[in-house]
């Protein structure tokens, strides 16, 4: 490219954004169109789309675009602080080390909150044991920003019964309607509710000269090989290097900010592709590296003077951690869906979306249509057989192959509270490849979000028989033991008692760090955090450049 | 790094297992021969395992074709899985060359190889083994070798996608994809 350009090491260079992904590739296209020096440090490689492949074995099994399994990244997990942490075969947060991240491999589901969203301790009142809280932001305030994803991020679908206003229409129509969203929009009518379009952060139609979707099917979890899924790496990326003011950074692992003696960041330590140790001078830092990393980041980053972590006053970084918890049920129907085909989803149902409190218990939903493990022959086999079928042999592969094309899941995804005990926190043993400790996941679902998912189960279950399922069997439902929803572990808020970052995702202690991914929310959502991550690194990008024209920091 | 991979897999292997119950099979017994032979021809060379010995891959063989058996269509022995074993015990799967060795040494221990078993004798004899870690190593890598792209060595000619209908992973789709998006769409078409 005619104006890639690289900064020196030693000179302070205006931003340096840790992390290439929904956020970070958004600050990094913002800053750098506008002027300002950016390094973006990205710990994977800098792939592209012509990297990505179909491979299941290798993306789903072994890790290849999560930067390896729990082997090379040490992390731990436990349900609460009174055990000790166990390393576990699966990954537990699952996030893409490459350049984009993980708007590169994620599904593409792509919705706003609701106003509702924003204010519901407010509205419902405090809930005991909790750290439930209102955002310092509405709706309204972030409306333009989720328009500016609409159409610069690229978005298709059409408006659905309950959703929030909006300032301009869809960029795009949606992609087709697959088997799945035609039985769960039969069976949704049947039951009284209203199954609508689901947005995508995937193109239907060139846009802003990119291609549209291939139909492929392979979204979930995995790299689109035709840009047609926007993700940040297909979107701001290349307008970032474009500027000529924005260098990306790949296979660099930063592993600590260091601060001056003003109690300012100064420089950004990182391990080169080599494993060796750098340093970046910066005048500000922003940190976009997943709810995960950006807790371990500032947490590493503990000094003399900041004892517990950088930004880390309140002692709120790592806490209330919160996943979305989910449910699952899979059915069978007579004829072939081949729901492998398209993209995951097509139809969702957003009737349970807020609290209801007849239900008894806090908390709202999703419920969507897609093929889930029967989008692919491991998965499928693996974990989508039917639990009164054996699990090798003869009938086992006729159900195999009777199933495949067969079947579809209806998930259910839910709010998740925030909670102490849900929390990131450094492993006392484990590091990572690069040496830097290992991320270490406590979490246990509050009852009500649990509570919640078995009654979307319950919804789901009856959608299959409205449906005219020929059969269908529930997953049982247990405590979260990992993600890739990594929200709420740097939470803005008005006050530096009770979060980490202000309304404008500056640290409420440290001048120039800044910090905005998941881990600003303050609540969960119902199950598609993506769109509002990006959102908010727009409007975040607007206040930062502000400030800095300003030299407020 | 501590982190501790054997016993992190065995959890693993331990948490994805769950068996209810195996039904017994009466199909025909092909010979180790035939097997053999199947395997050797879905390779379309008979080169020498990289590391596994002829007799030990004969034996884990004869398990993926009890795991997904051959019928009136291809199994784990057409797809050539015993392919798949021995690329990824070489390769990604290096850890489970030794676990898996050391379950077939049990799984042999009776009266004779576990190949030269009747199919009816192998699958008693797996059942009587299907809650263990073994069972299920061998069980997964059944499972991957069978579908997994045929560059990993099994999967050959694609003809587990054939058994279930999945028409490749090279595809780009135009919709009506099933049969009910399809009738969704004449529906539509009929209405307007």
């Amino acid at each position: 490219m005619a104006n890639k350009v690289t900064f020196e090491q030693r000179k302070a260079v205006d931003f340096a954004i840790i992390g290439s992904g929904s956020a970070g590739g958004i600050l990094a296209k913002e800053l750098s169109v506008a002027g300002f020096d950016v390094v973006v440090f990205e710990q994977g490689p800098y792939r592209r789309a012509q990297d990505f492949t179909h491979d299941e074995y290798s993306v789903l099994f072994n890790s290849e675009l999560l930067g390896g399994g729990p082997e090379v990244s040490g992390q731990t997990f436990r349900h609460d602080g009174s055990e000790v942490a166990q390393s576990p075969q699966q990954p537990v947060i699952r996030y893409a080390q490459t350049v984009g991240g993980s708007s590169v491999h994620f599904t593409a589901n792509f919705w706003r909150f609701r106003p509702v969203d924003f204010k519901e301790r407010s509205l419902l009142g405090p809930i005991s044991g909790t750290n439930f809280a209102d955002w310092p932001i509405t709706y309204e305030e972030l409306e333009p920003y989720y328009t500016k994803v609409d159409w610069e991020i690229g978005v298709s679908g059409t408006p659905g019964p309950f959703d929030a206003p909006r300032s301009r229409p869809f960029p795009m129509p949606p992609l087709p309607i697959k088997s799945s969203g035609v039985l769960l929009e039969k069976a949704a009518k049947e039951l009284g509710l209203h199954a609508q379009v689901e947005p995508l952060a995937i193109l239907s139609q060139p846009h802003n000269g990119r291609a549209p979707c291939i139909k492929c099917g392979y979204c979930m979890f995995f790299g689109c090989e035709v840009g047609a899924k926007s993700s940040t790496l297909a979107t701001m990326i290349p307008l970032a290097e474009a500027s000529g003011h924005c260098e990306i950074r790949a296979e660099s692992a930063v592993f600590r900010i260091e601060t001056d003696g003003n109690g300012r960041a100064s420089e950004v330590l990182y391990y080169d592709a080599a494993g060796n140790e750098r340093a970046q001078k910066v005048k500000a830092v922003i940190i976009s590296a997943n709810g995960a990393e950006t807790a371990r980041l500032l947490l590493s980053s503990a000094s003399e003077r900041h004892p517990d972590g950088l930004a880390n006053s309140s002692g709120f970084v790592g806490r209330n951690l919160m996943f979305n918890a989910h449910s699952a049920v899979d059915g069978i129907f007579e004829h072939p869906l081949n729901d492998y085909k398209g993209a995951q989803v097509s139809r969702i149902i957003h009737d349970f979306y807020e609290t209801d409190e007849q239900r008894g218990f806090y908390g709202g939903g999703s419920i969507d249509a897609r093929p889930l493990w029967a989008a692919t022959p491991i998965f499928h086999a693996l974990l989508g057989m039917p639990p009164d079928v054996p699990n090798w042999g003869r009938k086992f592969k006729e159900e195999m192959a009777h199933n495949f094309t067969r079947q579809m899941s209806i998930v259910g995804a839910t709010t998740s509270l925030a909670v102490d005990r849900n929390n990131i926190t450094l492993d006392p043993k484990n590091t990572d490849k690069w040496g830097r400790p290992a991320i270490r996941t406590t979490y246990r679902d509050h009852d009500d979000d649990l509570a919640m998912a078995k009654f979307l189960q319950d919804r789901a279950s009856e959608l299959f028989d409205a449906a005219g399922a020929t059969k269908s069997w529930r997953h049982p439902i247990h405590p979260t033991n990992g993600g890739e929803h990594l929200l709420g572990t740097c939470r803005m808020g008005d006050d530096p008692a009770t979060s980490v970052v202000d309304k404008h995702h500056r640290s409420h202690d440290i001048p120039n760090l800044f910090i905005c991914d998941g881990s600003s929310f303050v609540t969960s959502g119902r199950g598609q955090p993506t769109m509002t991550i990006m959102a908010l690194a727009f409007r975040a990008a607007d206040h930062i450049k502000a400030a800095a024209n300003a030299g407020d920091f | 790094m501590h982190t501790n991979k054997n016993v992190s897999r065995r959890r693993f292997l331990k948490s994805s297992g769950a068996l209810a119950g195996v039904s017994l099979l009466r199909v025909s017994a092909p010979s180790l021969l035939a097997i053999t032979q199947a395997a050797c021809s879905a390779k379309q060379s008979s080169a020498a395992f990289s590391v596994l010995g002829e007799l030990e891959a004969a034996d884990f063989a004869a398990i993926a074709a009890r795991i997904i058996p051959t019928t009136d269509t291809p199994g784990a022995t057409e797809a050539g899985v015993i392919y798949f074993f021995d690329n990824a015990f070489a390769a990604e799967m290096s850890w489970a060359l030794k676990p898996a060795r050391a379950g077939l040494e049990v799984l042999n221990s009776g009266t004779a190889r576990f190949s030269l078993l009747t199919e009816e004798q192998q699958d008693e004899l797996l059942s009587a083994h299907a809650s263990t870690d073994f069972f299920e190593l061998l069980r997964i890598t059944t499972i991957f070798g069978f579908f997994a792209m045929s560059k990993y060595g099994g999967n050959k000619d694609s003809v587990a996608w054939d058994l279930i209908g999945f028409e490749g992973h090279h595809g780009a789709w135009e919709n009506p994809f099933g049969h009910y998006d399809a009738e969704y769409a004449r529906e539509q078409s009929r209405g307007q």
